[in-house]
């Protein structure tokens, strides 16, 4: 370990965060590999290390006997501080290398604000933050995840960006490079071949143009590059690597367990949920090979607990098949199992029980809104006696604390319909009272959690004007002056966090500036409540002359031109354009298992979904 | 069943995980190596795995001890073999035996520490050791509240030896170790820097022995 390195480290909080070394991380030889890949997860080390996406693609470019890839986290600011006073350049922490020497640095983009991150962690690199700065062919900087559906904010960044899951596309560019660094190539030309490969977007060989009020105009392809750029998915998640084995870390991460995607889209369609509509189309796991891999995985890391996640787990076909394969041998080897993201409307009585025998938390539901209406608008098709029957079920099984999980400043969302969210928490509280099986001697508990809700592309919302920060904070006190019980507790989200991600969400490349200027005001882990620093990114919008309001709080017209219209993630527009325009009537829209809704995502599976 | 007591060393950069974390790792490195412990009862059922002395953040051991349950025959060799091929890199199991003291026999620690000569001269370290008048802060309990105490270090040093080693000083000495009474390099060091006004902090400490009250070896 670097001596330098050895001397900070007792000075800074949870220094094992920054030493590697973990079991099962990768150790290579470095003159043996063509690639090194630095893999950077724009948030600390516990949020990044509970994140089954990057311990995937870790594995499966590990899997390369030319490549070497390590990870990267945020800094805390402690270490930061330390680290810019001695001059350590942020380092991969398999082999405590500078990452700046590195071929690729991939970032992953799960949410808007970790932006400032990502410029923080290259300048800490000792790398320019724009690609247009940093000449070389290497390092090559990458984006992927969620937020590269609309990539525009921070394009100026980014050398490319890969759309949708990376198992297989991020080796093709690995191959594309490779073969670049040998012949000598200078990044242009690498980026030029890069953007051929589907799924491939090189922001730089697209040019903007604006109109007079401010609206895009047109985004035009230069060099040969594709009018539309289509995300990649994997057609066979039976067939597709998965790895044996995680990186145990040392220290508590969120989620320190066995974590295990059970399917790939959702059937569902709630209209505001972005993650409903991107990760379509719907291909599931096999209940034999998830429990294989399972297996593998606790004997490999010596976790005790499996998760299984998925965007809705009980809309998994062969849920119950899969819990019987498990639970034959998680008991004797006394490994739990949680399923996250359970529905409302379909939780057995059977898997309540299964999953009883097993482990006993808080039960949550998302009925997201108050009324029915509302749940109509936005096609969150769950009733209230299906609501009530489910926490029966579940009242009846043990469970005295229920979480309810909804939004505020819905499109056409009224005072009534937000006052609508109390009583129906009042409900869950009279059925408690009135369940002859609950648990004696406990009074019930419910919660409330009232986030803002944020319009997000590719969904049917994605031309809805944000609620503005004064609505929200006039919802906010009228939920709580209306909560008919005291047995309710009501928790909600900081509006200005939600202001800001609206911005980013729907925002263009005129963002860049401002994510920039925050930055170099200090801004970094945005996404953290004692962190985020309002005022220093108002001061920014202003040096900037840009208007947030433009992009959160505008009504976009149909056939206004999208920033993100020249990328394709399966969904058509005109599907969104129809499920906008039902959401106005209150109508809703049957799931993919009653009926296809003719989304257009099957298109990518050979017209194939798994339901 | 029977008891084992099993010699950690850890050494390198895991020594910067916490005494609180090892036993979530070893936990772990026990359920993959398949090695059948006897679990505790009661509702939330875990592993006996019992480290009998703390070892501070960023300091190393040449061999920790640690006590647990085998259920069954499985030799203490087999056991040792089977973990030591899933320990993370910096751990090693030394040896397995049965015990043989008591853990609240451990009374004293042998440390080796090495401070750089960019920080401190050999004659400002003995200075300072000899000095009779070391103290540091201690945080300590009293009446159930958490306060800060102040600790006469000098008293408390058993033996020391210093050392020429190329850029740094080694400093070998023997301090309290054990349930009651606790002191380690590290506020050692912290005495050392308030006696001589600058800041002295080492460059590595390693734990490298454990004695009982008469200096004897603890086993
Ligand atoms: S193509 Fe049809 S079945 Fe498949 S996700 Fe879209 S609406 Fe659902």
């Amino acid at each position: 370990m670097d001596r330098k390195l050895e001397r900070i480290l007792p000075l800074v909080q949870k220094p094992a965060r920054y030493t590697g070394g973990e079991l099962n991380s990768v150790i290579k030889d470095k003159n043996k590999v063509d690639i090194r890949f630095a893999f950077c997860f724009p948030d600390s080390y516990e949020i990044g290390m509970s994140h089954l996406g990057m311990k995937i693609l870790y594995s499966a470019a590990n899997e390369r006997d030319d490549t070497w890839c390590e990870r990267v986290f945020a800094p805390w600011d402690d270490m930061e501080e330390q680290m810019r006073r001695n001059n350590i350049p942020l380092y991969a922490l398999e082999s405590g290398d500078p990452i700046k020497d590195f071929d690729i640095i991939g970032f992953t983009l799960q949410y808007e604000l970790c932006y400032t991150n990502v410029l923080n962690m290259l300048d800490l690199a000792g790398l320019p933050v724009r690609a247009s700065d940093r000449k070389g062919l290497s390092p090559i900087v990458m984006g992927g995840g969620p937020c590269v559906c609309n990539p525009e904010p921070v394009a100026e960044f980014f050398d490319l960006f890969s759309l949708g899951e990376g198992e297989e596309v991020n080796s093709e560019i690995m191959d594309l490079y490779k073969e670049h660094k040998k012949r000598g190539s200078s990044k242009e030309e690498f980026l030029t071949d890069a953007a051929k490969i589907p799924g491939v977007y090189v922001p730089s060989l697209y040019k903007t143009e604006y109109n007079a009020d401010g609206t895009l105009k047109d985004i035009i392809p230069c060099e040969g590059a594709p009018e539309t750029v289509t995300k990649r998915i994997i057609s066979d998640l039976d067939k597709v690597f998965y790895p044996d084995n995680f990186v145990v870390p040392f220290i508590d991460v969120v989620h320190d367990r066995v974590t295990h995607e059970i399917f790939r889209g959702c059937i569902r369609g709630c209209r505001f949920c972005q993650a409903g509509f991107i990760y379509r189309p719907i291909r599931e796991k096999s209940p034999d090979v998830i429990n294989e891999q399972c297996k593998t995985l606790c004997k490999n890391t010596g976790y005790d607990e499996i998760s299984l996640c998925s965007l809705s787990s009980s809309d998994y076909t062969k849920i119950e098949e899969l819990l019987s394969k498990l639970l034959d041998w998680t008991g004797d080897e006394k490994v739990n199992i949680a399923l996250p993201s359970l529905r409302v409307d379909n939780f057995s009585e059977e898997l309540v029980k299964k999953l009883t025998g097993v482990r006993r938390s808080g039960l949550t539901f998302a009925p997201e809104a108050g009324t029915q209406r509302m749940r109509d608008v936005i096609n969150k098709n769950v009733t209230e006696e299906e609501l009530i029957e489910t926490a029966n079920i579940a009242f009846s099984n043990g469970y005295s604390a229920v979480k309810l999980y909804f939004m505020l400043g819905l499109p056409t969302e009224t005072d009534e319909d937000v006052e609508g969210i109390g009583l129906l928490a009042k409900k869950v509280v009279d059925a408690f009272y009135m369940n002859p099986d609950k648990p004696k001697g406990r009074g019930v508990n419910v919660g409330i959690s009232a986030s803002s809700f944020v319009p997000k592309p590719f969904t049917p919302f994605q031309w809805e004007p944000q609620a503005t920060p004064d609505e929200l904070a006039q919802k906010q006190e009228h939920l709580k002056n209306t909560l008919p019980s005291k047995k309710i507790n009501v928790s909600f989200h900081n509006i200005p966090t939600s202001f800001l991600e609206g911005v980013f969400a729907r925002g263009d490349r005129r963002l860049s500036d401002v994510i920039e200027c925050a930055w170099k005001k200090g801004c970094r882990f945005d996404g953290w409540g004692d962190k985020f620093m309002f005022d220093k990114w108002q001061e920014s919008f202003v040096d900037c002359g840009i208007s947030p309001e433009f992009y959160a709080n505008r009504r976009r017209e149909y056939d206004e031109k999208l920033p993100w219209d020249h990328l394709d993630f399966g969904v058509s527009k005109a599907f969104l354009m129809k499920e906008s325009k039902k959401s106005y009537n209150a109508e809703t829209t049957p799931h993919c298992r009653i009926k296809c809704a003719g989304c257009s995502a099957n298109k990518l599976n050979g017209g194939k979904c798994d339901v | 069943m029977y008891d084992l007591r099993l010699y950690i060393s850890k050494k390198g950069r895991i020594k910067f995980v916490s005494h609180l974390d090892m036993f979530r790792l070893m936990q772990r490195a026990v359920r993959r190596a398949e090695i059948p412990l006897w679990y505790t009862e009661g509702f939330n059922p875990h592993p006996y795995i019992s480290f009998l002395l703390a070892l501070s953040l960023g300091v190393e051991s040449e061999g920790e001890p640690v006590d647990i349950k085998i259920l069954g025959d499985m030799s203490p060799q087999e056991v040792k073999d089977r973990l030591n091929r899933c320990m993370p890199e910096g751990l090693y199991v030394e040896s397995a035996v049965k015990p043989f003291n008591k853990s609240a026999e451990i009374a004293y620690g042998t440390y080796k520490v090495l401070y750089s000569k960019e920080d401190i001269s050999e004659n400002e370290l003995f200075e300072a050791l000899t000095s009779g008048s070391l103290t540091c802060e201690k945080s300590g309990k009293s009446g159930g509240k958490k306060v800060m105490k102040t600790v006469d270090v000098s008293q408390h040093i058993k033996s020391f030896k210093l050392s020429s080693e190329n850029e740094d000083i080694g400093l070998e000495v023997v301090l309290p170790a054990g349930s009651t009474f606790n002191l380690n390099p590290i506020q050692l060091s912290q005495a050392v820097s308030g006696y001589l006004g600058k800041e002295v902090v080492p460059v590595s400490v390693i734990r490298t022995a454990l004695h009982t009250e008469d200096m004897t070896g603890f086993y």
